[in-house]
């Protein structure tokens, strides 16, 4: 299937002022480095806009992104209009899985932009080389810098301050390169507290403070060869959340991994890559510091990941492939326990997560076939099966009674697209079908308060495997000063899994309304389009447009909740010598589809205007970018489709920031 | 030099990790901990008294070797106290009787005529103490028992507990009809969270209708038997104020079994304590005691009880 490639930057130098290598599909195997079979865009971790952006900043930037919103931290990325459930996301083929049973730690949470290159943003089944998937994969790309480079050392430092959230940050990383031996290292620090929303009214509890940290060594084994350990470190404190009754105390997350990498000289064996890695998350979240709460609770979760991906890229002449093996182990565990009132009276314990292993292991294969010079075929598949194990069943019996503590199931999924370039058109046309398993929570969720539309969330252990059955399809035009390109994509999504009242049991938690429990609709559908395009109106001047519409419905016709209304992001950007200016604008047109019955309602158009500056200077050897600007230049008061319990966004907030490379 | 400087920052963050690893910042609960220290269990049966009586033992075992206030199962051995050997006693009957600061006597619920285990040796029954023994009443146990003919009568003081577990409380109640009712809880003497076979016995006072007469005990004013086809109808709720009257699904209503025990289903959707709220009907259907509790989510009010409940803790 076509790779709606937004590959976002491939090199590997990161934001290192190296002279910029190319070396995409790089022929000569003699010198150890990345190659890439699907690369297509070149981008570093900046928006247009803004060059000091939070990993949740870069990836709405993308045309199929868009987030739920729970607060100014941690934003849950909906790819293709769909929850995280039905993506994977990896971090270098990593499977994280996040501690929070409310979704406040996506694994997207855990990197910071100056230890990340890329983020592959892959839509549909053609992303299931990482995974069984529904929606896609994201995959985010830690920096590693190549051997044997000119200059031993590089780094970076950047610095800012946002004035509406006062927002400090400090990122430095700094690599070291010589021809046995690779290290990238970087730090990363972020305070914020309460924003002021358009109203200019503070919106309390919106605070964060995240500290990450990421190491990589490698070394190179033999002229083509090299082994590399991995780790990052990250911990966020004191992190406030709005939209929930809850804040986050403190989450922390290791991420380590070891790997070795082989290269082949002939043949048609090109890259064998394979990495054990070990993640573990733990996050504690507060209610403390709510003085409406009733009661108090104590809502800790841990997840621990063991794994091994192995890959290997193949290449005959008009030939490529990429297989891949994923396996991993997951323990996720979430306990509640409640404080009674009186609190000489016994506290209330019950799993919200009652030990469940996952475990799954897959093979997938991607091939390309370029069978003339103007059309290639892509197509693929994946086999997976996925394992669960509840240890503490008994309270997934509650509601399920006499359900099996363990169930096995067989993820099969098929993809193909053709891709057509004439001239200055190229054109495609895929298709997909895949199963994906249910996720945790919605396999073995217990009680799981959902603040969204407040109702306690009931796994269901015997959910059938969703199925998706897709089509895809683009068309674009290209030439020297102008682009334009349209995507579409659809989806008929059987035993689509959704929450539904359920008449029995009745909530654990005292907001809640009711209890809700994971069942399968019939189907859904979702259908994405985006509209692309950009022009270069002088040599200096740059435009970009985006226009974006979903709309998905369930099987009685009904509205799904979280798809975004018809939305548009345009800018512009000129440079003048050393100066730079850029200017966006981006809205959302008003959400008549929204869904009642899964808590939305309706919220109005909104359009958000922002503006910037920068200067780029040089001294001795650094070479440095000031920034200024401001970000929702008028103070419009808005909420978005997708923030939740239609927390106000944040006002009109001027940035700077400056960046030394070396 | 660069490389030992990144090889002694390797060394530095491997302990970092490993550190990071290995310590989480909060301790799990130990979930079998949790549900492990609130009851106190009763497992084995164990002599509770024993009585020497004209050449024979009567040993009473129950569970933890104690009488509590409750459902008591008994198990009663009679031995040759020559021999050791077990004696050929047939007719074994059982009546405990209270007697309270005034001197009236009462009893409770109890097997009368001991049921013969002649597998086990042992005769069976049970009794339902209303009360521990205080300075306001006392216990006594009347056996008798009929060997090769001749019939044996004993009595002896025994000591009722309190109940310390609270999974195996009861409730005496007056129904409609005018009748005295009593429930004690039967089992599950430990509750898991999850779903839980829940039994109890629900015995009647049969009102004596002639004055007492003849030598005590006149068996006319003691008697007691365990009702039949009665249903019992259960909603448990969690009374804790936080939590909002909090109920869980899937629960059975107790009938009885052919034990003559009532079963039926109950799950605990969490530790802490819980309410167990009834409502008895007869045969007919009608209903002799309890009254239907709200079923609304009321958080920060301590949720309403049945007129007929029994109160749990896990």
């Amino acid at each position: 299937m076509k790779k709606l490639c937004i590959t976002f930057f491939v090199l590997v130098l990161g934001m290192n002022a190296h002279a910029q290598h190319t070396h995409e599909q790089s022929d000569s195997t003699k010198r150890l480095e990345e190659v890439k079979i699907t690369a297509i865009a070149k981008r570093k971790i900046e928006t247009e806009l803004k060059m000091a952006v939070s990993v949740d900043e870069f990836l709405a930037s993308s045309d199929n992104i868009s987030f739920i919103k729970r607060g100014a931290y941690a934003w849950e990325p909906l790819l293709n209009n769909m929850s995280t459930e039905r993506s994977t996301i990896t971090i270098d083929g990593m499977h994280i899985f996040g501690a929070c049973t409310d979704k406040m730690d996506p694994v997207t949470s855990y990197v910071e932009s100056n230890n990340l290159s890329a983020i592959d943003i892959t839509s549909g089944q053609a992303g299931s080389l990482h995974g069984a998937t529904v929606a896609g994969s994201i995959d985010l790309k830690r920096k590693s810098t190549p051997f044997g480079l000119e200059k031993n050392w590089s780094g970076a430092y950047q610095t800012g301050f946002e004035f509406n959230n006062n927002q400090f940050f400090n990122l430095g990383n700094l690599s070291y390169s010589s021809d046995r031996f690779v290290a990238d290292g970087s730090m990363a620090l972020r305070k914020a507290g309460n924003y002021y929303d358009g109203n200019n009214d503070e919106v309390n509890h919106s605070q964060y403070n995240k500290f990450n940290t990421s190491l990589g060594l490698a070394y190179k084994t033999s002229p083509l060869s090299s082994v590399r350990v991995d780790a990052i470190y990250d911990r966020a404190k004191d992190v406030g959340f709005p939209a929930l009754p809850m804040d986050l105390w403190l989450s922390r997350a290791i991420i380590t991994s070891a790997s070795y990498k082989q290269l082949f000289e002939d043949g048609m064996w090109r890259v064998w890559d394979t990495k054990l890695y070990f993640n573990a998350v733990e996050h504690y979240m507060d209610d403390t510091k709510r003085p409406e709460n009733l009661v108090h609770m104590d809502m800790p979760g841990w997840s621990t990941t063991y794994g091994l991906v192995s890959r290997a890229n193949l290449k005959r002449g008009d030939y490529s492939a990429e297989i891949q093996l994923n396996a991993y182990d997951n323990l996720s565990i979430a306990e509640m326990t409640m404080y009674p009132q009186d609190r000489s009276n016994k506290t209330m314990f019950a799993y919200s997560w009652p030990w469940v292993t996952t475990r799954f292991a897959g093979l997938s294969v991607n091939n390309s076939w370029d069978f003339s010079a103007v059309s290639r075929l892509n197509f693929g598949g994946s086999l997976g099966w996925n394992y669960n194990y509840s240890k503490y069943v008994e309270f997934n019996r509650i509601f399920h009674p006499g359900t099996p503590r363990e169930k096995s199931r067989l993820l099969p999924g098929l993809h193909a697209s053709y891709q057509l370039n004439v001239h200055q058109f190229d054109f495609s046309v895929g298709t997909g079908y895949g199963h994906r398993a249910p996720s945790v929570s919605e396999g073995y969720g217990y009680y799981i308060y959902n603040s969204f539309d407040r109702y306690d969330y009931i796994g269901n252990p015997d959910l059938k495997n969703e199925i998706s059955y897709e089509a895809n399809a683009s068309a674009g035009f290209r030439n020297e000063r102008m682009g334009i390109e349209a995507k579409v994509n659809y989806f008929h999504i059987q035993n689509y899994i959704v929450g539904r009242i359920l008449s029995l049991g009745s909530p654990m938690n005292y907001q809640s309304v009711g209890v809700k429990g994971y069942t399968s609709l019939n189907h859904a559908r979702l259908f994405n389009v985006a509209l692309n395009a950009n022009y270069d109106m002088l040599q200096h001047l740059h435009w970009k447009g985006t226009l974006t519409y979903a709309r998905a419905t369930d099987d009685k016709n009904g509205n799904l909740p979280f798809i975004r209304p018809l939305s548009y992001q345009t800018s512009l950007h000129f440079m003048y010598g050393k100066f730079g200016i850029q200017t966006s604008l981006n809205g959302d047109f008003a959400q008549e589809n929204y869904s009642p019955e899964y808590g939305e309602d309706p919220t109005p158009a909104y359009m958000v205007w922002n503006i910037s500056a920068d200067y780029t200077f040089n001294f001795t050897n650094f070479k440095a970018v000031l920034q200024v600007g401001a970000e929702n230049l008028f103070n419009e008061y808005y909420s978005t489709y997708a923030d939740w319990g239609n927390i106000p966004r944040m006002g009109r907030n001027m940035f700077t920031s400056l960046k030394i490379n070396f | 030099m660069v490389k030992g400087m990144n090889m002694k920052t390797l060394k530095f963050y491997t302990i970092v990790l490993s550190l990071a690893v290995a310590s989480c910042t909060k301790d799990k609960t130990d979930y079998e901990a949790e549900i492990d220290t609130v009851v106190t269990e009763y497992d084995e049966f164990k002599e509770a008294v024993a009585i020497r009586s004209e050449g024979y033992d009567v040993s009473i075992e129950a569970l933890n070797g104690a009488f509590y206030k409750g459902y008591n199962e008994i198990r009663l051995k009679i031995t040759n106290s020559q021999t050791n050997e077990k004696a050929d006693a047939s007719a074994v009957t059982f009546l405990p009787i209270k007697t309270d600061a005034e001197g009236s006597k009462f009893s409770c619920p109890h097997l009368y005529d001991l049921v013969s285990r002649p597998d086990d040796s042992y005769f069976s029954g049970y009794s339902v103490f209303t009360d521990e023994s205080s300075t306001n009443g006392s216990w006594e146990l009347y056996i008798s028992f009929t060997i090769a003919g001749r019939t044996y009568a004993v009595k002896q003081n025994v000591s009722v507990q309190e109940q310390a577990n609270k999974n195996l409380n009861m409730t005496t109640f007056t129904g409609k009809d005018d009748e005295q009712y009593f429930i004690a809880l039967v089992s599950p003497q430990r509750p898991k969270v999850g779903e839980n076979e829940l039994v109890a016995g629900i015995y009647k006072f049969n009102k004596p209708i002639n004055p007492p007469s003849g030598d005590f005990p006149d068996l006319s004013q003691f008697s007691y038997t365990e009702v039949s086809g009665y249903t019992l109808q259960l909603d448990p709720r969690m009374p804790e104020p936080s939590m909002g009257n909090h109920s869980s699904p899937n629960n059975k209503d107790l009938t009885q079994q052919g034990d003559g025990l009532y079963h039926g289903l109950v799950n605990y959707t969490m530790t802490g304590n819980w309410t167990l709220n009834f409502i008895m009907l007869n045969q007919k259907g009608q209903i002799l005691k309890g009254t239907v509790v709200p079923d609304d989510f009321t958080p920060g009010v301590e949720g309403v009880k049945s007129e007929l409940h029994i109160d749990i803790l896990f």
